[in-house]
């Protein structure tokens, strides 16, 4: 009887003691919320069964994101041309200064490597409306009448 | 004791052997969720060698902080629609790292996160001006006028058209998991064909959120995004070890850190590319005003398929050798991730140095 009773107390022993263990969890959580604030955002992704590290998990897009809506960029969108005509004159500089240092060096120029100038006839096989800087503030409309065509998407 | 109490203590003891896996896995979930993970770096020691717009070009550095000079160059060119690290994804489990440590001076592409402004990028801004200038840069770093490309998914397509324009510039061309036919049924392509969607618009673009790019990617694997089927995976993968864990939580953190898209890119892309149009295939496929000739892609090409690829169908991957007859060929085992990052990815990077070794020296 006393074996016995030995025994039943120590699987209610071990009860308390896994009672108490999981106050301890609980608390490690608890702590960790309060005191990390990023922790949340990890708990989050982690409930969403992704261990995402450093940022939260992209939010699903509202519905009927899934299908693109009628194009509604911003009425007025001439900083975001300019500012994307300026990293392409960016590019355009550096391509200068990469071929001022082989013409320094002796070396051939770039002409290989340069992208043929567009023409007419290109532009109308592939539509573009990439404008210059000055084209972006003195006109910021696309250059023909928008046309929607289906899109699909690729990533890699 | 009775059998009705022995069966009691059985039942307490297994009650309580459940409760203590379930604790121990809510700790192994603490110290990984409370432990440094990786938070989208690359691997490798690397030093910017360029930057433009969002662009970083990275150049790896060996164990002593130096740059491989005197090495042959390769240039790896992911997609520009994900995150750069996945070819740098770990000590140990980095593909450029792995390149790197075989002899050769890496250079790792960051198209990075783009924002408003870069909803205007389009083909050739990417392939005449981003990918052309890093090779341009690369060459004149390296005084070497052809160096080899390894291009990934969407950064492979931008490797071969960059590859048939400037082919004198290509000693090597590696393509990964890289979209040829479109017209194959299944991937990314086919996902927005056959859901009818309206898509973007090349004239007004704009920048696709990355909560959109992820949709797409869940689409492809229904049930992926199923809250009880992802965390049912997590826990059941709480018992491997915390290291293991780390894997796991790094893998994640490329597969769910989506970046936008650029909307006038992609459109350009569904039209040139996707299906019915299958630019490729035909030879009416164009970067800016300039037609792309494959008949111009002379150099060695390796072009690698996934067998359990969603993303990128092996059979419109393996496509090139239609139109780049003389490409070699090599379907391995795994998806579309797995093969360049997961476990049984060093198949892949050895047979990469090799292709790329042949014609050394």
């Amino acid at each position: 009887m006393d074996a016995k009773a030995a025994k039943d107390s120590s699987l209610v022993e071990r009860w308390i003691e896994d009672q108490r263990e999981w106050q301890k969890t609980a608390m490690a959580y608890m702590d960790s919320m309060v005191k990390n604030d990023d922790f949340l955002v990890h708990l989050g992704n982690a409930m969403r069964g992704s261990l995402l590290a450093g940022k939260p998990y992209p939010t699903a897009p509202a519905a009927g994101a899934a299908a693109p809506p009628a194009q509604d960029a911003p009425a007025d969108d001439r900083l975001d041309r300019v500012l994307f005509a300026l990293h392409e004159m960016q590019g355009q500089l550096t391509d200068l200064r990469l071929t001022l240092e082989e013409l320094r060096n002796g070396k051939k120029g770039p002409p290989p490597t340069m992208p043929a100038p567009r023409t007419a006839s290109a532009k109308a096989r592939a539509p573009r409306a990439k404008p210059s800087a000055k084209a972006a503030v003195g006109k910021a409309r696309p250059r023909r009448p928008a046309r929607s065509g289906k899109a699909g998407k690729a990533r890699g | 004791m009775s059998t009705s109490e022995d069966e009691q203590e059985r039942e307490l003891e297994a009650l309580l052997e459940l409760s203590r896996r379930g604790r121990a896995k809510l700790e192994r979930l603490h110290e990984v969720l409370t432990s440094p993970g990786h938070y989208g770096t690359g691997a490798t020691p690397s030093r910017v060698v360029y930057r433009e717009n969002k662009l970083r070009l990275l150049r790896l550095l060996d164990e002593h902080g130096q740059p491989r000079a005197g090495r042959p160059a390769v240039l790896f060119v992911p997609a520009p629609v994900s995150r750069y690290f996945i070819v740098d994804l770990l000590p140990g489990r980095s593909f450029a790292g792995h390149v790197a440590a075989a002899g050769f001076d890496v250079f790792v592409i960051d198209f990075g996160t783009p924002t408003s402004e870069d909803r205007y990028a389009d083909l050739p801004y990417y392939v005449d001006g981003l990918v052309r200038r890093s090779v341009r840069m690369v060459s004149t770093i390296t005084g070497q006028p052809a160096i080899n490309v390894v291009g990934y998914c969407l950064g492979g397509t931008l490797s071969l058209l960059y590859a048939a324009l400037y082919p004198e510039t290509v000693a090597r061309l590696v393509l990964l998991t890289t979209m040829v036919d479109g017209d194959v049924q299944g991937g990314i392509a086919w996902v927005a064909h056959r859901m009818g969607l309206e898509g973007e618009s090349y004239e007004n673009p704009r920048l696709v959120p990355a909560a959109e790019v992820k949709s797409w990617f869940e689409m492809l694997a229904p049930g992926s995004n199923s809250l009880v089927g992802r965390v049912s995976d997590l826990w059941e993968r709480l018992d491997d070890p915390a290291a293991r864990l780390r894997d796991v939580r790094t893998m994640a953190t490329w597969v769910d850190d989506v970046v936008p898209a650029p909307g006038r890119l992609l459109a350009e892309m569904y039209r040139q590319f996707g299906p019915g149009r299958n630019g490729l295939m035909k030879g009416t496929s164009t970067v800016g005003n300039r037609v792309v000739e494959l008949a111009a892609v002379r150099m060695p090409v390796l072009s690698v398929s996934a067998e359990k690829d969603a993303i990128a169908p092996p059979e419109g991957v393996d496509a090139i050798v239609q139109v780049v007859p003389h490409a070699e060929v090599l379907r391995l085992p795994g998806g579309h991730v797995g093969i360049v990052a997961g476990r049984t990815a060093a198949s892949l990077w050895q047979r990469t140095v090799e292709f790329l070794a042949t014609s050394r020296g």
